[in-house]
């Protein structure tokens, strides 16, 4: 058990955090996330240079490792960034304590998740987490706000039921649900296929892939930034990490097959709604669908699809809580979420324009920034098992998503009048442009990223 | 054995049945309660069954009954009297498919699920009537899609949760202890948290009428 303990820290870490939010004190739930969330940051990097942990109830291994990591520094700029957002919320559906006393809890279900060696308790954690984030989407309190909660809590909970239905399956065909034995015992009867397929299916609503992704773009459009942030950045890779644990569980042609195509539409859905919007934060919320969408592709393919599907894990994490920290300061300012009344951003913002500009290329996959080194590693996978005619196929789609996104971002930002003065570059925006910085300079840890994960099953 | 499993599963189906046809609120959700004492005297009766592994389907049987089958329909209906003045009269206005189609669906889902059943998991696991968790898994899900009343939506996916304890008990040898005590408490910790989003999502449609149609769309 002794052994085991550091692999909880970052779990303990915002547990912790969470606890002392109910200390009334002035300010207590700020100070204590602040450094639970930091705590939490240096336990993850601290396991990162431990050896793999396969005892008891955890599976620690090098995916595990790097998914800690991406939710600890996601956590620790969206708590960063919560502390200047919440005061632009005009009518809070409650205090501040319980908002950060639940993304600390928050996090801590999500650091539960990818570190069980138990099927049942991934899937026990991954439904925390909804229970844990259904109110946070609907902090600002309105009715799209609330509704938009109800449709996330319904569907997700719906669609994670098949995930239940699908261990119940393993279970009962493997007769374990330890992922150390399912990636070595692979029962090659019908009912763990199904089991395996129905698996993909339910964690993949979580996850936001096609076809049970309706509730993402509502949930991001309308939670607050902080909130989009960190659900676009670590809640759906989570989803996405299950999914990943069932391929290695049963890694057959037709499981893979069967991911390959829904990572496939999922990209197709993602890059044609993305040409038809008109709220820039849901516009994000199908560019974090299109690159959920690749990183299971990734994951279907095995090898190099493995190391781009966790490059773009980390870099989108980063870069995408960055734009939709971004798109919180443009809300504060505008007001709105309509990018047509949203014009002249670099006049009114410039450095808020300038990093929404590069956030927006970053996660659209534009060099040097590490989601195009991740989707090279996909393709080249691709090319390798399928043949050209579908990565270009792919290639299209992704085009198409890259063009619709940063065209309209781009018009945002370059033209139309600003509906106010110049405005001081704000302080919050400190937080992107650093989580930026670092998803340009996680190009530079691939080597060892790759390393890192040269112990998977299925590398 | 296996004979009182089949006359309690279809006992389960003819109380979803009945949830498809009954339109108050309060009504949905003493059914639920009497599905969850259902679902706890299977597990009983599957702890007596199997000599072997009976102390924790006990324990289990316990949860269920004390949290699915009083805590969760308590919490409901008190959240439908803080919210209404006389919540024994509320009921399913505008429900997305009408009482005979939504029965005549749900008869055609135990038939779909009978069919899925028997060509797909049948040869494998050889049990007779297994098709009976996938019939009542079918016709919770029609529950949700059938309805727009917020508890109501909520009971159907509680009665889908019902249906998997059926499947993983009667069907395969269920799932390890902690596994189903997480999901029973993180199904409690749904309801707490559905209860308030659906208050403040109830008040907000009482006050201004539903118009948010617009702002989720695309």
């Amino acid at each position: 058990m002794q052994q085991q303990l550091p692999y909880l820290l970052p779990l303990f870490c915002s547990l912790g955090g969470a606890t002392l939010c109910a200390i009334p004190i002035l300010y207590m739930e700020r100070i204590v996330s602040v450094i639970s969330s930091h705590l939490a940051f240096f336990a993850a990097v601290y396991i990162l240079f431990r050896p793999d942990c396969n005892q008891g109830f955890l599976h620690v291994d090098g995916l595990s490792k790097l998914m800690l990591l991406t939710i600890a520094m996601v956590y620790i700029s969206t708590v960063v960034y919560s502390l200047a957002y919440l005061k632009h919320i005009r009518n809070p559906l409650f205090q501040s304590r319980l908002y950060y006393f639940l993304l600390n809890v928050f996090a801590s279900t999500m650091f539960f998740s990818v570190s069980m060696d138990n099927l049942g308790l991934v899937w026990v954690g991954i439904e925390a987490t909804t229970v844990s984030s259904a109110l946070l989407v609907a902090t600002e309190n309105d009715q799209v706000t609330v509704e938009s909660a109800w449709r996330y809590v319904i569907i997700v909970s719906t669609g994670l039921v098949i995930s239940l239905i699908a261990t119940t399956f393993i279970f009962g065909s493997a007769g374990t649900l330890s992922l150390r034995d399912l990636f070595h015992r692979h029962p090659s009867n019908r009912v763990y296929l199904i089991g395996a397929l129905l698996g993909l299916i339910g964690f993949g609503t979580k996850a936001g892939i096609f076809p049970m992704h309706t509730w993402l773009p509502d949930v991001h459009g309308k939670a607050p930034s902080p909130v989009s942030a960190i659900f676009s950045g670590v809640l759906l890779p989570v989803a996405l990490y299950a999914m990943a644990r069932v391929i290695q569980a049963d890694p057959v042609a037709t499981v893979r097959i069967f991911a390959l195509v829904l990572g496939i539409l999922t990209v197709l859905t993602a890059a044609l709604m993305m040409t038809v919007q008109t709220n820039y934060k849901r516009m994000f919320a199908y560019s974090s669908m299109e690159n959920m969408g690749m990183i299971l592709i990734g994951f279907s393919l095995g090898g190099a699809g493995i190391l781009g599907a966790v490059i773009i894990i980390i870099a989108h994490g980063l870069a995408k809580s960055a734009v939709f920290f971004l798109t919180g300061d443009i809300l504060g300012t505008y007001h709105t979420t309509d990018m047509d009344r949203t014009g002249g951003l670099l006049r009114r913002l410039p450095v808020t324009a300038c990093a929404f500009f590069l956030a927006a290329m970053a996660v659209t996959g534009a060099p040097p920034f590490a989601i195009f080194a991740g989707e090279i590693f996909i393709f080249s996978a691709l090319i390798a098992h399928y043949g050209w005619l579908l990565a270009l196929i792919v290639m299209g789609f992704l085009a198409i998503a890259f063009i619709a996104v940063n065209f309209r971002t781009g018009k945002m930002i370059f033209t139309g009048e600003p509906a106010g003065d110049r405005e001081r570059p704000h302080i919050e925006t400190l937080v992107p442009a650093i989580n930026l910085a670092l998803s340009l300079v996680s190009l530079l840890f691939i080597p060892y990223i790759q390393q890192v994960l040269q112990k998977l099953p299925v590398s | 054995m296996n004979q009182t499993f089949e006359v309690l599963g279809f006992l389960l189906i003819v109380l979803t049945l009945l949830m498809q046809w009954e339109a108050y609120v309060t009504g949905v959700i003493f059914l639920f309660a009497l599905s969850s004492f259902i679902v706890a005297l299977f597990l009983v009766l599957l702890g007596l069954s199997r000599p072997g592994q009976n102390y924790l389907l006990f324990v289990l049987a316990g949860l269920t009954l004390t949290i699915r089958g009083l805590i969760i329909p308590i919490i409901m209906n008190k959240a439908l009297h803080r919210l209404y003045e006389k919540p024994w009269r509320v009921r399913e206005d505008k429900p997305a498919m009408g009482v005979g189609g939504s029965i005549l669906v749900s008869l055609a889902l135990i038939v779909l699920g009978y069919f899925i059943y028997q060509n797909s998991l049948y040869e494998v696991l050889k049990i007779r009537s297994g098709s009976v968790p996938f019939a009542l898994f079918l016709q919770a899900s029609l529950l949700i899609i059938s309805r727009r009343h917020a508890y109501i939506q909520m009971i159907g996916f509680l009665m889908v949760e019902n249906s998997v304890v059926m499947l993983s008990g009667w069907v395969f040898s269920g799932l390890p202890f902690i596994v189903e005590a997480g999901a029973i408490l993180d199904l409690l910790g749904l309801v707490v948290v559905s209860s308030l989003i659906i208050r403040v999502r109830e008040n907000a449609i009482l006050q201004e009428g539903e118009g948010f149609e617009s702002e989720l769309r695309g």
